[in-house]
């Protein structure tokens, strides 16, 4: 029995515009005008229970729209919702005691006080038992390394600290499904590798499904298993996210170092030069796998000096998403997902 | 000249451009007015006699519509001025080919006298429906002038405040104390005519009576002597308290330039 | 009920842990609000020293008065103090949070915060209640039951007031005169104001239930307004629930705000 089921979903909201100036807000008051906006069309997929599922799309894509409605805050236009065997709009209270969320940008932990009254506090909304919530808050800070960090007023530590504190806050009652929404907006680097690592680890341990919206390909690749893509409320591609890397993947890049200097111009046939080192010893090429063997480019590059060092990578998984999000309007891609 | 018109200009539809605002506000008169009207009605018909201490039933009610759209109305500057010198946003506003003190007065003017305006008319509305027909129209003039010099004279004490930023933590302690000082010794709720002979004594020597108390009192009795008296009691504390603002604002300057904001 | 109790105060608790955060803000708070009730008290005590009494009332029982009020404003704010900014929360959006957690939604953001001044308030209240000549121990806990039911009142028509913003979408203006305009009128005596006057008093703007009758309880027993308040509390509390649900049902369709897709 799937964790999540979603039939046909779909939202529409009539959003009220209203132009400036004192006239237009007269009129505004007895004549409002609406318009119709389609956050979601026919939305339908399916998550496992333990699942890592990926959520991803660009700003207004209905993602948003979509996490409310699977916690039940909001209700849809049409459709079918089904999370962990409750309708959630309908038994919101009872999936509660069931679901975690994070939002990136709305905290849930108490501002001025020290993380771990919030922790006792959420004890007492979920009905922990007392001595059931202390030992699980130990196992927790141990999972999270926030043990040194509970006693601190959350407004003082810094944003990777407050994060691992608000995802170890939602999985204190050991919800079956975890609802991540931003959870990395506005980490450094290292903040996001311990954030993620640590949700990894935990869903893992103790088989919570996560569903994770972000606009950080990066999230994904680190946590998600499987990738869902949303762009104007549908779904634009479903996939296993190794899948999307080599279906999607026609070129990659490559960087070489010479012994000796190489010229100004330098050029590898079948292959577009982007940049040459300031000291040109080295260079940065990109060749599209289908047009010119992969093999063939490396044979040249050898034949072209005394090669010291190469890096072969994929280009990153933005530009890959990014084209997605394009190819959404080509019709020979509406078959995908 | 010009360019302060333009700052009080921009103001002024600013604050017309949110009608809610201006709307509670007119709520909030009312509210008072008809409250206040009911109060003092009773009062009256209790004693048995149509005058007391000099004031109508008319009179009264009047004075404390222009008592209230002055409170309710006045320039908020030391909240404006507080913030922008513990956000340091002062120094930008420095750096500009105009005078501060003088760019706070036109913006305080653009939001305050809509505001007034529009809380009289509203208040007054009520208030002629209920008490009759607002003081001749000949007995304006006096007050205007006296309002004129007591808006000053709220100004200079609120810009005071706002630049007591510069050594206090918090000025709106001292925002809470002149209000509160206003609401008893300018006799906002009250007029002063009704209060034991002692306090009106010490009201008249204060600032607080010039601000509030007298151009409600002149508006619905004009008489010359207490025009030049309350006049003479304005320009006074006008002296005193720009003064005052003058040496605070060049201390707060070189505050600045040494600190750097 | 048990259970929403236990969570109640644990939520106090955690609420009361983060207001100590800084005592020197709640401490001055609560000692300028109580401050600040006192400085309207002493226009009242002027106002009676010129005029002793107003259709049979007196300052003593506007000292029985502003103790009620005074109180109930305090506790308002000390147990459910987001019922002062319930508008501003809907309007943005914030009541996710609360929709998110399995707890009653109402009850959860209604005792979310605490007002710091509103320990001033309430302690006023009772100084204010003992100053009135008339304490005695039967009249302390008719003040206490007083205080609570008159509470009541005032929160569920804060909630009733702001609540109109799921379908207005907009905050704080409307709230704010409706605020006013209860204190001002729980304030007045209430022998001011003619039956049609009363009538709105009772019912639209519930204000003498939060000043008028509750002090007239304390000032001697009587079943009948004992009962008037009980009424009063129930009626307005099942009014309040019912119509922040009906609110709460238009939130969840998504047509209450602007929505962030």
């Amino acid at each position: 029995m799937p964790a999540i089921l979603v039939t046909n979903l779909t939202k529409t909201f009539r959003t009220k515009h209203k132009a400036a100036g004192l006239g237009a807000s007269f009129r505004s008051l007895f004549r409002p005008e609406y318009s119709p906006v389609e956050a979601v069309r026919g939305l339908s997929f399916e998550m496992e229970a333990g699942e890592l599922l990926g959520f991803i799309g660009p700003n207004g894509a209905g993602k948003s729209t979509t996490i409310k409605i699977l916690t039940g805050i909001l209700f849809p236009s049409s459709g079918e919702v089904s999370v962990l065997g409750y309708v959630p709009w309908k038994q919101r209270r009872k999936l509660a005691y069931s679901i975690g969320t994070v939002f990136g940008q709305r905290p849930q932990l108490w501002y001025h006080l020290p993380a771990i009254d919030t922790f006792t506090l959420f004890g007492k909304i979920y009905e922990l038992d007392d001595r059931e919530a202390r030992k699980r808050i130990a196992y927790l800070s141990e999972a999270f390394e926030i043990a040194d960090l509970l006693e601190t007023p959350v407004r003082k530590l810094s944003l990777g600290q407050r994060m691992r504190c608000e995802v170890a806050a939602s999985l204190l009652h050991k919800p079956k499904l975890l609802l991540l929404d931003e959870p990395s907006i506005g980490l450094d680097v290292v903040a996001k590798q311990n954030i993620r690592d640590a949700i990894r680890e935990m869903a893992r341990q103790e088989n919570v499904g996560v569903l994770l919206t972000s606009h950080d390909a990066g999230d994904l690749e680190a946590l998600c298993k499987r990738v869902i893509i949303i762009n104007h409320g549908q779904i634009v591609y479903q996939d296993k996210v190794s899948t999307l890397k080599r279906s999607f993947l026609t070129s990659k890049l490559v960087e070489v170092r010479y012994a000796e200097q190489i010229p100004l111009n330098f050029c590898i046939p079948g292959t577009e030069t982007l940049k040459v080192g300031k000291e040109r010893y080295g260079a940065k090429l990109r060749f599209d796998t289908r047009r010119t063997p992969v093999e063939r480019v490396m044979a040249d590059i050898s034949a072209a000096g005394t090669l010291v060092d190469i890096t072969v990578s994929d280009p990153p998984l933005e530009e890959v998403i990014a084209m997605i999000y394009q190819t959404a309007r080509r019709p020979d891609m509406a078959g995908q997902g | 000249m010009k360019k302060y018109f333009a700052v009080f200009q921009i103001n002024l539809l600013n604050t017309l451009a949110y009608p809610a605002e201006l709307v509670t506000r007119s709520g909030m008169i009312l509210i008072f007015m008809w409250v206040f009207f009911q109060l003092w009605r009773v009062t009256f018909a209790a004693s048995g006699s149509n005058s007391l201490n000099g004031l109508t039933l008319h009179d009264t009610i009047w004075y404390l519509l222009l008592a209230e759209t002055l409170e309710l109305g006045r320039p908020r500057v030391s909240r404006t001025i507080s913030d922008q010198v513990k956000d340091g946003s002062i120094a930008y506003l420095l750096n500009k080919p105009y005078q501060f003190l003088l760019y706070e007065l036109n913006n305080g003017l653009g939001e305050s006298l809509p505001r007034m305006a529009m809380l009289f008319v509203v208040g007054g509305a009520l208030v002629w429906v209920m008490a009759g027909p607002p003081p001749n129209l000949l007995n304006w003039p006096l007050a205007i002038l006296a309002l004129a010099g007591a808006w000053l004279l709220h100004f200079c004490t609120g810009a005071l405040i706002g630049l007591a930023a510069f050594v206090a933590e918090e000025v709106s302690p001292f925002e809470w104390i002149y209000q509160k000082f206003v609401f008893i010794l300018g006799g906002m709720l009250i007029p002063i005519d009704f209060y034991p002979g002692w306090l009106q004594a010490i009201a008249r020597i204060l600032p607080f009576s010039y601000m509030m108390y007298g151009p409600a009192r002149l508006f619905v009795e004009p008489n010359l002597q207490l025009f030049i008296q309350i006049l003479l009691g304005q320009a006074i504390w006008l002296l005193v308290l720009g003064g005052s603002l003058g040496l605070a604002f060049s201390r707060g300057m070189r505050r600045l330039a040494i600190n750097g904001g | 009920m048990i259970r929403e109790l236990k969570f109640l105060l644990s939520l106090w608790k955690t609420n009361l842990a983060s207001v100590m955060e800084y005592r020197v803000a709640f401490l001055s708070q609560s000692i300028g609000m109580i401050l600040n009730d006192g400085v309207y008290f002493i226009v009242w005590i002027i106002f009676f020293d010129r005029f002793k009494d107003v259709r049979g009332w007196q300052l003593g029982d506007m000292f029985l008065v502003f103790g009620v009020s005074a109180s109930a404003f305090g506790l308002a704010g000390i147990l459910f103090g987001n019922a002062f900014n319930l508008g501003d929360i809907i309007v943005n959006g914030r009541l996710d949070y609360y929709l998110s957690l399995p707890r009653p939604t109402l009850l959860h953001v209604l005792a979310s915060r605490i007002v710091p001044s509103g320990f001033g308030d309430f302690l006023y209240g009772f100084i204010s209640y003992m100053a009135s000549g008339q304490f005695s121990l039967g009249g302390l806990g008719r003040f206490v039951l007083a205080v609570v039911l008159a509470t009541t009142v005032f929160v569920a028509f804060l909630i009733i007031v702001q609540s109109l913003s799921f379908w207005t979408g907009t905050g704080g203006t409307f709230t704010g005169m409706a605020i006013n305009a209860m204190v001002t009128f729980a304030l007045y005596p209430i022998t001011l104001f003619d039956n049609a006057a009363k009538f709105l008093l009772f019912t639209l703007v519930p204000a003498a239930f939060m000043g008028a009758v509750p002090a007239g309880f304390v000032h001697a027993s009587s079943w009948s307004l004992l009962g008037q308040m009980a009424l009063a509390a129930v009626g307005f509390l099942a009014l309040s629930i019912l119509l922040f649900q009906m609110g709460l049902r238009r939130y969840e369709s998504g047509s209450a705000i602007q929505v962030e897709v």
